[in-house]
């Protein structure tokens, strides 16, 4: 999965998949270790994420987000 | 007055004039604008738009009138004209004088207007709502992928209203704690659903904006009205955004419902649609599943320590087997050869002894003579043992310092002390002179 189309969603559906792959006692050494490798790495970004909506409400009138943006390097998005 | 023209008039009218048409219908326009404003009932059909005005015609069965209205006027009051509709207009007539080149129109002037019941309004909705279907408006927003955990939420509401409230309860109780934009719009009024879409178009514009909310709390069907305003609806259903609406009640079901991505009961669920997960669960689960990889990644590694450590052996075995192998054909071949070595040398001690054997049998006889010879001698040796003499009654002197025997009875004299030994013991004696 790369980056660009990665979201929380598939990260954690493919985390499921995985975990589901390793817990079936089919994969050869290699691939487990590949697949943990992997899963780790979307643990990670999932933990991010999660992190990104804990750190407390953030709550912003749409013109101050507007104005916050426009004022950011290189202009609004 | 209208101001008379020089033109001759008809010969035989008693009319008075001819006046300039011009003036005159500046004349009627004045007149008509001096009567009363009014309100009037009827259905509305023919309705057509131009760039800055709206037309149609209010009829019933009795008769009918041309009427029109400022666009911004009309749009601003959030309703959707269609043939048949039962509307009331406040306004009143007025007239455009035309020119030398644009034709003159008489309208009633509406600078109100409003459906005219509540069951009108529900008609012109149905027909609203088919519209959007054929259109196939209702599907657009409910492809859109939803995102599970969105970092920033858009909410379209009322300041004051207490949806804003109930949102922030909803995603609470998720356990979410992200950006939260609020872009605030009427919610009730004829200006209402022009600034709702403005603000849903604001929102979708930013790339930060996972999902937004459109929330109000209940009321009548007439008040949720701006929230089935054709062209709020229309920008809905084009957004690029997943739109989640609660607007009413369950018993209410305003057109945005049917456009947007999910429609919900309340400020409250639609809050915790836009949050779909449970991040406290979803914490707990990722912790979960961190321990389920690391368990796997170590079983791994421990079975391929387990594999290299038993393939890392197996040489070494080998060699050991050899080894001892080895050292058992060593330790065979150091028997073998001490075996060899000890029937040698008992063979060589067999002949030894045999030799042996042979010499002292050989030996033998000389020995015999020998014995003989030598008994012979003991006795004689015996036949002049003093002891022997001593046992049949004779006694042995001896100087009894030095302990020299005495042969003559001058040495007896000179030596003085004696010591006469008999068989069974030894006497002092003195000479006596």
């Amino acid at each position: 999965m790369n980056s660009q189309e990665r979201s929380y969603e598939s990260a954690v559906a493919r985390v499921e998949e995985i975990i589901r792959r390793l817990d079936s006692g089919e994969a050869g050494l290699r691939e487990t270790l590949e697949l943990v490798k992997e899963g780790r790495e979307l643990v990670e970004y999932c933990a991010t994420e999660l992190e990104a909506v804990s750190r407390g409400l953030e709550e912003l009138r749409l013109e101050e987000l507007v104005a916050r943006l426009e004022s950011a390097p290189g202009g609004p998005r | 007055m209208h101001r008379q023209t020089t033109a001759a008039p008809v010969t035989e009218s008693t009319l008075p004039g001819p006046f300039e048409v011009g003036a005159y219908a500046a004349g009627l326009k004045r007149r008509l604008l001096e009567l009363a404003r009014v309100q009037l009932v009827g259905e509305v059909w023919s309705f057509r738009a131009s760039r800055v005005r709206v037309y149609f015609e209010l009829r019933d069965a009795r008769g009918a009138l041309p009427c029109s209205m400022w666009r911004t006027d009309f749009e601003a009051t959030g309703v959707t004209l269609s043939d048949g509709l039962r509307v009331v207009v406040g306004g009143g007539c007025d007239y455009y004088p035309g020119s030398a080149t644009s034709s003159p129109a008489f309208s009633f002037a509406v600078s109100e207007l409003r459906i005219a019941g509540e069951g009108d309004l529900l008609v012109q909705l149905e027909r609203l709502r088919r519209r959007l279907a054929v259109d196939g408006l209702f599907e657009p927003q409910k492809r859109l992928t939803r995102p599970l955990l969105p970092r920033t939420i858009g909410v379209v509401t009322g300041e004051r209203g207490k949806a804003r409230d109930d949102v922030l309860a909803g995603l609470r109780r998720r356990g979410w704690a992200g950006r939260l934009v609020w872009a605030f719009a009427p919610v009730q009024d004829r200006h209402a659903a022009p600034r709702i879409a403005a603000a849903l178009r604001e929102l979708s514009a930013l790339p930060e904006i996972d999902v937004v909310i459109v929330a109000r709390g209940g009321g009548s069907l007439a008040d949720l009205f701006a929230f089935c305003d054709e062209t709020l609806c229309r920008t809905v259903a084009m957004l690029p955004v997943p739109v989640i609406s609660s607007v009413g009640h369950h018993t209410d079901r305003p057109l945005i419902d049917d456009v947007a991505a999910v429609a919900c009961s309340t400020p409250t669920h639609a809050a915790e649609t836009a949050v779909p997960i449970d991040c406290r669960a979803a914490r707990a689960d990722l912790a979960a599943s961190t321990r389920r990889l690391h368990g796997h990644g170590r079983r791994a590694v421990l079975h391929r320590a387990r594999a290299l450590g038993v393939v890392s052996r197996a040489p070494r075995e080998h060699v050991l087997r050899h080894r001892r192998h080895l050292h058992q054909l060593v330790r065979e071949l150091r028997a073998t050869a001490r075996r060899v070595t000890d029937d040698g040398r008992n063979l060589a001690a067999v002949h030894l002894l045999v030799l042996r054997r042979i010499a002292a049998r050989a030996r033998g006889s000389q020995a015999a003579d020998r014995r003989r010879t030598l008994d012979r001698l003991a006795l004689a040796l015996a036949a002049h043992d003093p002891e022997r003499t001593l046992a049949r009654g004779y006694a042995l002197v001896e100087d009894r310092s030095s302990g020299d025997p005495l042969g003559s009875a001058a040495a007896a004299r000179d030596a003085g002390d004696l010591a006469l030994r008999f068989h069974d013991g030894v006497v002092a004696a003195r000479v006596d002179r």
